[in-house]
């Protein structure tokens, strides 16, 4: 039987690979060399092959009537219907009261809520639905969140807090945004397409600035980028960024799949490579892909591929439509509208019937298209170059965006200059957004263009030349590209602290785009977190060497370390570069990499006077500043300034005023709360009181065994203060050991232990 | 990490023994899951039981950097559950129908029609027991395509077969079934 059954399945599948009918009948005829059985078992399997009405081609839900499990499961499972109507309004979580449920997500309940301490404020609070874990949410959000906690933007609603409610639901606190869709609110107002583009560019800022601080959206559609009034001017603002990596939930094409069958979701902003099983590939470029979505939404009325149609098709079928299906252009889709809708939606873009296609055509069509690219490499590669192009559109400038190949040939020239044209608006759009771009972004960009000018020449040079230098310019691209995406998993692995893994993204990064400073400096800051001086101040020196401006707050501490690691040269080099900088900045940058280093006593008299300049600043402020984000930095840095005052004093010889603002550092609530200790030691000296002196250095070698031991049971090579905290604690207890004890201190074995922690932990 | 992530690690470590541990613990995840799930759809909602169980796997294993051999394991553990499941509450729900504890339908509902869905499920379940005692590697192929909604690379995959193979061996085993259950209809 078992010889039937192969020979059966062997011709059944010969039989496949043969297309003409007559042909495949007389092979099978031959084949079963006139075993009748075998003949009519193989022409019924060829048969059924045929037939499209096969019970494993209807997907299986359709078996599964509801009701089926429920009725059933609801008198079994433990979790009470009432426990997914949420809490009642007027009930605490946690410092919260509950107001009024004013939304349901597919996450959850989302309620207006008080907060009672530490501030009174209002918020809106997102209760999880059961059924994903708690401790897993909340562990997910715990990694994320200081990646979330960087995101400043006027455009990003904050993410305050999260915890787990009393029937262990996890929960989200979010600033509150009374708003409305921003697809409505373009056509409740009948916003113009200049004015529907202007919002479009806030919004690509928000997105970019939390893809530089390594955060994806992955749920960027209508319903969460709300359009609220200001000073009566529409503000954009995304809410719950971070808060889908946190739930892990909105990954998949599945998830959204099974909550659009139940009218909370839609696939229809989901990217491609989303629509993929693998969770752990999505990145920034699919944020890209929704943008690209919402654009064509805000230009045409309509989602690529219509909601309805994507919910009547079955679940692969839904999957290849947004893996492979390409959507029409956006002027295509207008002009193939019937009449009724093409004047609705002319009517509310405020266009005439006629001109709603035309005035699409051209470079949005491609500015779309190319966001939506199913390669995604092929997208654009930041929302910010994205937000570029558009700006580039209202300001009647070509787009870079453009067809794939048909252009090519014949724009080739023109597109050169296009690209030193783009690399140059690009710039001015970088200072066009001020905080958003930040200054190394300008740099690259320029940097990138002088690449790009050096091949361009060439390519003038001769024709063969130039394809060489096209595929030169790809190649950069796409180089800087993936470093980009580089750094940002290495920020997410080294915020969720694992090392190995940030530690080989950024060494990867720094393989892929060695000119580039910012992938040296990214290491850099990885190793010096890690107490790596060494192989810190090593990076440091490269990011410098190639053109780091030594005056970013990313350089915080950096002076300190090359310092720390006797590397003089490297030191002074970066001293004399910071020196004619304003010592204004509220986190002080500046300032203590000068007090590091030797100082004249006016010199540092005048550092003194700049730090207690930002002190008053900050005392005067309101409590509600307008300027939220100075706001926010003077409060954050306040003790850390106390510290660095006093340090300053210290310096400068004015010992009296040294001790009070370095004791009041150590009052203060700060990261590096009890570093300023062996200053005060080495001040009471200098003030004669021996007694006082010793003390405060006990106090300093108790923190120093604390901090110590902490690393060591961390299996890190620092403690989780700040480093540049650390680094600056460790040179200041140095030197106090030598003012006040009169010796240079002995090496603590937990050093060469912490080294070793250090080493290790970057290690697979 | 979760029960399940700790087994999967196990498994791509080369400790296959712990794979027998699977099956149970996803089998709860997906029971309670599914239960859950429509209890909440609003009358004539569906539940696509394959992407309950895609996103089961999103639920319980998550982000953890699980490799092919261990993702595997987890989606032959799911399509079993998940057959076994469906079929538990088809047979349940046939015996409830034929007299169990009888209760009214409504009269809008289409009760010819869903009754015929479940007889469908369990001839097909029927047919597929019988492919497995014949060909075992066919019938894991129909599970993984059927009940976990494995695509073609997907499942190429997970039995380390290419994706012709699994292509022709998928026209195969469909054939197989619908020549099976059509002899059923005949007879």
């Amino acid at each position: 039987m078992k010889s039937f059954r192969s020979s059966e399945k062997s011709i059944f599948l010969e039989a496949l690979d043969i297309e003409s009918a007559e042909e495949r009948l007389a092979f099978v005829q031959a084949a079963c060399r006139g075993d009748q059985a075998l003949f009519s078992s193989v022409s019924a399997l060829l048969h059924e092959h045929e037939r499209e009405d096969n019970p494993v081609d209807t997907p299986i839900a359709a078996s599964c009537a509801p009701g089926l499990l429920a009725s059933e499961e609801s008198s079994q499972d433990d979790m009470g219907s009432d426990s997914f109507l949420g809490p009642a309004p007027g009930s605490m979580i946690g410092p919260y009261k509950l107001m009024e449920q004013i939304g349901e997500g597919g996450f959850g309940l989302v309620y207006v809520a008080d907060q009672q301490t530490p501030i009174r404020r209002r918020v809106a609070l997102k209760i999880i639905k059961p059924g994903m874990e708690s401790r897993e949410v909340l562990t997910r959000f715990e990694a994320e969140r200081q990646a979330i906690a960087l995101m400043d933007h006027p455009n990003i609603a904050r993410v305050f807090d999260a915890g787990v409610t009393a029937t262990a639901q996890p929960y989200f606190v979010m600033e509150l945004v009374r708003g409305v869709p921003l697809t409505e609110y373009c056509d409740g107002q009948q916003l113009d397409i200049v004015e529907r583009l202007q919002l479009f560019v806030d919004l690509c800022s928000a997105v970019q600035h939390a893809h530089q601080k390594g955060i994806i959206h992955r749920d960027l559609k209508p319903s969460n980028v709300l359009v609220t009034l200001q000073d009566g001017r529409p503000l954009v603002k995304v809410i719950d960024f971070g808060v889908a990596k946190a739930i892990g939930q909105s990954l998949t094409i599945r998830t959204i799949y099974t909550r659009f069958a139940s009218m909370v979701g839609t696939p229809a902003y989901m990217s491609p490579e989303q629509a993929g099983m693998s969770t752990s590939d999505i990145d920034t470029r699919s944020d890209i892909y929704s943008l690209g979505v919402l654009l064509y939404e805000l230009l045409t009325g309509a989602t690529p591929f219509a909601s309805d149609r994507l919910q009547s098709v079955g679940f692969d079928e839904l999957r290849r439509i947004i893996r492979e299906e390409e959507p029409l252009r956006p002027s295509t889709r207008l002009s193939t509208l019937n009449n009724q809708i093409a004047t609705t939606i002319a009517a509310d873009r405020r266009l005439d019937p006629s001109r709603l296609a035309s005035t699409m055509k051209r470079d949005l069509d491609w500015v779309v298209m190319k966001a939506l690219d199913k390669d995604r490499n092929r997208r654009y590669a930041t929302a910010g170059s994205m937000a570029e192009d558009v700006s580039r559109f209202l300001m009647h400038q070509p787009v870079v965006a453009c067809p794939p190949t048909a252009w090519y040939r014949f724009a080739k020239f023109a597109r050169r200059n296009k690209v030193a044209i783009s690399t140059v608006s690009s710039v001015s759009v970088a200072l066009l957004f001020g905080t958003v771009i930040s200054v190394w972004q300008a740099q690259v960009a320029i940097r990138e263009r002088d690449e790009k000018e050096v091949a361009l020449t060439e390519a003038r040079a001769a024709e063969e030349k130039s394809n060489k230098a096209r595929d030169e310019l790809e190649g950069f691209n796409q180089r800087l590209n993936s470093t980009t995406v580089l750094l940002a998993s290495g920020r997410v692995h080294a915020d969720a602290q694992r090392w190995p893994e940030a530690y080989a993204a950024y060494s990867r990064a720094t393989e892929i785009l060695p000119r580039y400073y910012l992938v040296w400096l990214e290491r850099g800051r990885l190793n010096a977190r890690l107490g790596r001086w060494d192989a810190a101040a090593g990076d440091f020196s490269r990011a410098i060497e190639i053109g780091c401006s030594a005056q970013q707050a990313e350089l915080l501490g950096v002076p300190q370390l090359l310092f720390y690691a006797g590397q003089s040269e490297g030191y002074e080099r970066i001293r004399k570069e910071i020196e004619p900088f304003g010592h204004d900045n509220p986190m002080s940058v500046v300032t203590r990499g000068l007090l590091v280093g030797d100082l004249s006593l006016n010199a540092a008299a005048e550092l003194a006077a700049s730090v207690e300049r930002i002190l008053s600043n900050a005392e005067s402020r309101q409590p509600f500043s307008s300027d939220k984000l100075q706001h926010k930095y003077v409060s954050m840095y306040y003790g850390a300034n106390l510290y660095v005052s006093g340090w300053a004093h210290l310096r400068a010889g004015n010992t009296e005023k040294a001790i009070e603002r370095l004791q009041q550092s150590n009052d203060a609530e700060w990261f590096g709360k009890g570093i300023a200790l062996p200053l005060i030691a080495i001040a009471q000296h200098r003030a004669g009181r021996v007694d006082e002196a010793l003390r405060a250095f006990d106090d300093s070698q108790r923190l120093l065994n604390r901090l110590l031991d902490e690393s060591v049971n961390r299996q890190s090579g620092a403690p989780a203060i700040p480093w540049v905290d650390w680094i600056e604690f460790l040179l200041h207890h140095r030197a106090a050991c030598i003012v006040v004890k009169g010796h240079t201190p002995a090496t603590d074995p937990r050093v060469q232990q912490m080294e070793l922690a250090a080493d290790a932990a970057i290690l697979y | 990490m979760t029960e399940i992530t700790r087994i999967l690690e196990q498994i791509e470590q080369g400790n296959t023994a712990s794979a027998a541990e699977l099956l149970p613990l996803v089998y709860a995840a997906l029971r309670r899951m599914a239960g859950y799930r429509l209890q909440r759809e609003k009358p004539g909602q569906t539940l696509q039981a394959t992407a309950l169980v895609h996103e089961a796997y999103i639920q319980l294993v998550g982000n953890a950097e699980i490799r092919w051999e261990g993702r595997s394991h987890f989606f032959a553990a799911a399509a079993e559950a998940m057959r076994r499941i469906l079929v538990d509450h088809a047979r349940r729900r046939k015996s409830v129908k034929h007299g169990g504890n009888f209760e009214r339908q409504d009269l809008m509902s289409d009760v010819a029609a869903e009754s015929g869905d479940v007889d469908q499920l369990l001839d097909l379940d029927a047919a597929l027991t019988r492919l497995g005692t014949e060909d075992p590697e066919m019938a894991k192929l129909v599970e993984l395509r059927y009940f976990a909604g494995l695509s073609v690379e997907e499942t190429a995959r997970a039995l380390g077969l290419s994706p012709r193979t699994v292509k022709r061996n998928w026209a195969y085993a469909r054939a197989w079934l619908g020549r099976e259950l059509n002899e059923g209809e005949s007879q």
